[in-house]
């Protein structure tokens, strides 16, 4: 054997935890219960799907989407992949937004195609390259060319090199894909400050189809400063133990 | 290289079915009467001259075939017969307004020799319909003069002055007035003016004819504008028997990177601009360019970009009966030091910049993008994209003020932001109710205003509105950035609201 591929192995099992018995390299999200559903965290060598629950919580999808592209440890790359029509639709990347949600500009490359099967065709010879980098791919709507067939190859891309890929649909699909997770994102009403201003974005996790474990649904809110995910109360618990005053009246913020 | 019968040449090649005798000459207006500008071989038989004007020719030979002069589409087809010449040489230059210069200097062994290279450069342009006269000379001047008024013929080294003696003075490129001017005095060959003294010369019949002789006899320089950039880097081959077929064209794109490898190491640099040229055998010429952001040398990635740039452009690059000729310069260099590899793993910063020198030749440079930062309180403009394969300066990071739990910008910017209606309850407070994409939302907590002036020092329509933008969540926790339009009151008294961005 080669002496690259010892120490890939030396690599997979440095990181395998023996005492949850997890498998080789996955992405902990770092929320115990939704790391032990996934059996570890986001898998690598595989796809994983992302959509919003409507229309309207795109920005949640995209949101959730880069809070898992910069979970990724040291300066790995990530490759954002948008198609030419998506950026009218539903804007383009925004950098001093993504450095404050925690991924910093120097960590971005974006690829603007001009026809969806440009996009996987993309995503897959970034799968097959050896340089770690996440990709994510936005896809506009789902047609012949995202179809089983086209994801498939793109699966084994990912599986042959390890690679970590994500494709963000613009409206879920429920056709059937080979990815290995499937989500639904939607926003939620997040906690206040004490101000009363706008809290850390908090996401409703719909995990769909999920092959190590169950489905189920969770919600999480991501801190951006230290880069984690933490389990969120629900909406009801929250304006309760806040200081009285009525989280629905908007409330100017101070300076 | 003089094409006499450029502008003749240029209507009969097209006409398949002329006859070889046909009398064509070319019409143009010169002081307001119709004079014809050029003749083909068949009409200067006749008598004709150019200068002649239409009426008396017409008189004389009925038959003559007459058509309107176009200078224009002359010259393109001579910048077209220059681009082919490229094969011979990369130094090409225009002799307008119907000759053409190569430097052939070092690369006349290839051809067989001088005169072997003259005969097949008349006979390739006999081929395509063209006639001319070919000289190869040491001085451009001479080789000039040699071309129109001498013998077509290959000036041996050193020869220039005792093929240059007899011609007419005017092979010196000078004024037909100033040629006159010179036979009024009895001046008619070189012979008779190159024992007389410079300086009265100079004074009676400028200095530049003086000028021109000196450029002939090779006593002051005249350089050639090559008409396309020479590359620093060429390796080229040529085949007897064209080829056609993608694999092999990409074959020896990869054999002429390892040639190109070898000189580049030779001197530490490493390409960060190439050409592959493909010369078809019937004349046309295709140029494929490939850029990278970190200088190259190794030909198996070289292969591969033009293996994506080929499968880009393919169509465009029609073989039509092969390639004769396959060209691979480096237009622009840079230095690249041997670098250590380690042990273990290839460097992934290599890999990365490979993939981006992959994806912008499939795509296109200005596809592959990163983001910078730039110098304005303005959101739209805070940030550009810039290819990921220019060498743009580090850049500092944002200085925007966060002290909130939530971020202060939003992930997408709408390049152009979406009008909504929005019902506020004070005039100057943030929004209640907004409707945006036919759906409506109602705000449950809103954070702002955060005031943004336009650049009032560039504007000069008097349409820059200060925005107050307010990020607002609604009910089902969707988080937007709003801004309103215009100050109530001071700029506007209907201002109108606009979504500028998501957040997550």
């Amino acid at each position: 054997m080669f002496l690259s591929n010892h120490l890939k192995l030396l690599d997979h099992l440095k990181s395998a935890d023996p005492a949850r018995g997890t498998p080789l390299c996955a992405l902990r999200l770092g929320v115990p219960v939704i790391d032990a559903a996934l059996g570890g965290g986001l898998l690598f060598g595989a796809l994983h799907e992302l959509s919003p629950r409507a229309p309207m919580h795109f920005g949640a999808a995209a949101g959730f989407a880069l809070a898992l592209a910069s979970l990724r440890q040291g300066s790995k790359q990530t490759l954002w992949i948008q198609q030419e029509f998506a950026a009218t639709e539903a804007g383009a990347l925004y950098g001093p937004g993504l450095d404050l949600i925690g991924l910093a500009s120097e960590r971005i490359l974006i690829l603007r195609v001009p026809r969806a099967e440009d996009a996987l065709w993309a995503m897959e010879e970034t799968l097959k390259c050896r340089a770690a980098v996440t990709v994510i791919a936005e896809l506009r709507n789902g047609g012949p060319w995202t179809d089983l067939t086209a994801t498939r190859r793109l699966a084994l891309a990912a599986r042959e090199n390890g690679g970590l890929g994500f494709l963000l649909r613009h409206r879920s699909s429920a056709a059937p894909s080979p990815a290995a997770t499937r989500w639904e994102i939607a926003a939620v009403s997040g906690a206040r400050d004490r101000f009363g201003g706008l809290g850390p974005a908090t996401f409703a996790l719909t995990l769909v189809k999920n092959r190590r474990g169950p489905c189920a649904r969770w919600l999480v809110l991501w801190n951006h400063h230290e880069r984690v995910f933490s389990p969120a109360l629900s909406l009801g618990v929250a304006a309760a133990a806040g200081d009285g005053s009525n989280p629905a009246r908007p409330r100017r913020r101070a300076g | 290289m003089w094409l006499r019968r450029l502008a003749t040449d240029r209507i009969l090649r097209g006409r398949a079915a002329a006859p070889a005798d046909l009398p064509l000459a070319i019409v143009g207006e010169i002081k307001n009467a119709h004079r014809l500008t050029a003749l083909n071989d068949a009409a200067a038989a006749l008598g004709l001259k150019v200068g002649t004007a239409l009426a008396d020719a017409r008189a004389m030979y009925p038959g003559l075939a007459v058509e309107a002069a176009d200078p224009a589409a002359d010259r393109l087809l001579l910048g077209a017969i220059a681009d082919w010449c490229d094969r011979f040489t990369p130094l090409v230059g225009l002799d307008p307004p119907d000759g053409i210069i190569l430097d052939v200097t070092g690369c006349a062994h290839l051809f067989g020799g001088e005169s072997d290279l003259c005969r097949d450069l008349m006979r390739r342009l006999a081929i395509q319909g063209f006639r001319s006269r070919v000289a190869v000379a040491d001085t451009v001047g001479c080789a000039s003069a040699v071309a129109r008024y001498g013998t077509p013929a290959a000036v041996p080294s050193g020869g220039v002055r005792e093929i240059l003696l007899p011609l007419p003075l005017a092979a010196l490129r000078i004024a037909s007035d100033l040629v006159a001017l010179l036979a009024e005095a009895g001046l008619r060959k070189i012979a008779d003016v190159i024992a007389l003294p410079r300086a009265p010369l100079a004074a009676r019949f400028g200095a530049e004819f003086v000028r021109r002789l000196d450029q002939a006899f090779g006593r002051e320089d005249e350089p050639i504008t090559p008409r396309l950039p020479v590359p620093a880097y060429m390796a080229e081959r040529r085949f007897a028997d064209p080829i056609a077929l993608e694999a092999d064209v990409l074959g020896i794109i990869e054999h002429l990177g390892g040639e190109l490898s070898r000189l580049l190491q030779a001197r530490g640099e490493g390409a960060r601009r190439l050409q592959v040229a493909l010369f078809r055998a019937d004349g046309k010429v295709h140029r494929i360019e490939v850029g990278t952001g970190e200088p190259v040398r190794d030909a198996a990635r070289v292969r591969r970009l033009f293996a994506e740039r080929l499968a880009a452009v393919g169509d465009a690059c029609d073989p039509g009966f092969g390639f004769d000729v396959i060209r691979l310069s480096a237009l622009a260099t840079e230095r690249l030091d041997p670098v250590q590899t380690g042990l273990a793993r290839d460097s992934g910063e290599a890999e990365l910049s490979h993939l981006v020198d992959r994806l912008s030749a499939r795509f296109g440079e200005r596809r592959v993008q990163r983001l910078i930062p730039q110098n304005t309180h303005i959101p739209e403009l805070a940030v550009a994209a810039v290819p990921a394969q220019a060498k743009s300066a580090r850049f500092e990071s944002y200085a925007v003020e966060q002290d909130s739990l939530g971020p202060v910008r939003p992930i997408r910017l709408f390049e152009w932001p979406e009008a909504i209606e929005a019902i506020a309850a004070v005039p100057d407070g943030p929004p209640v109710r907004f409707r945006w994409r036919r759906v409506l939302h109602e705000v449950t907590a809103a954070e702002g205003p955060e005031r943004i002036a336009m650049e009032w020092w560039r504007d000069d329509k008097g349409n820059a509105l200060t925005r107050d933008y307010f990020r607002v969540e609604s009910r089902e926790g969707v988080r937007v950035w709003l801004y309103r339009e215009g100050l109530y009151g001071r700029e506007e008294t209907q201002p109108r609201w606009f979504l500028h961005g998501l957040f997550a």
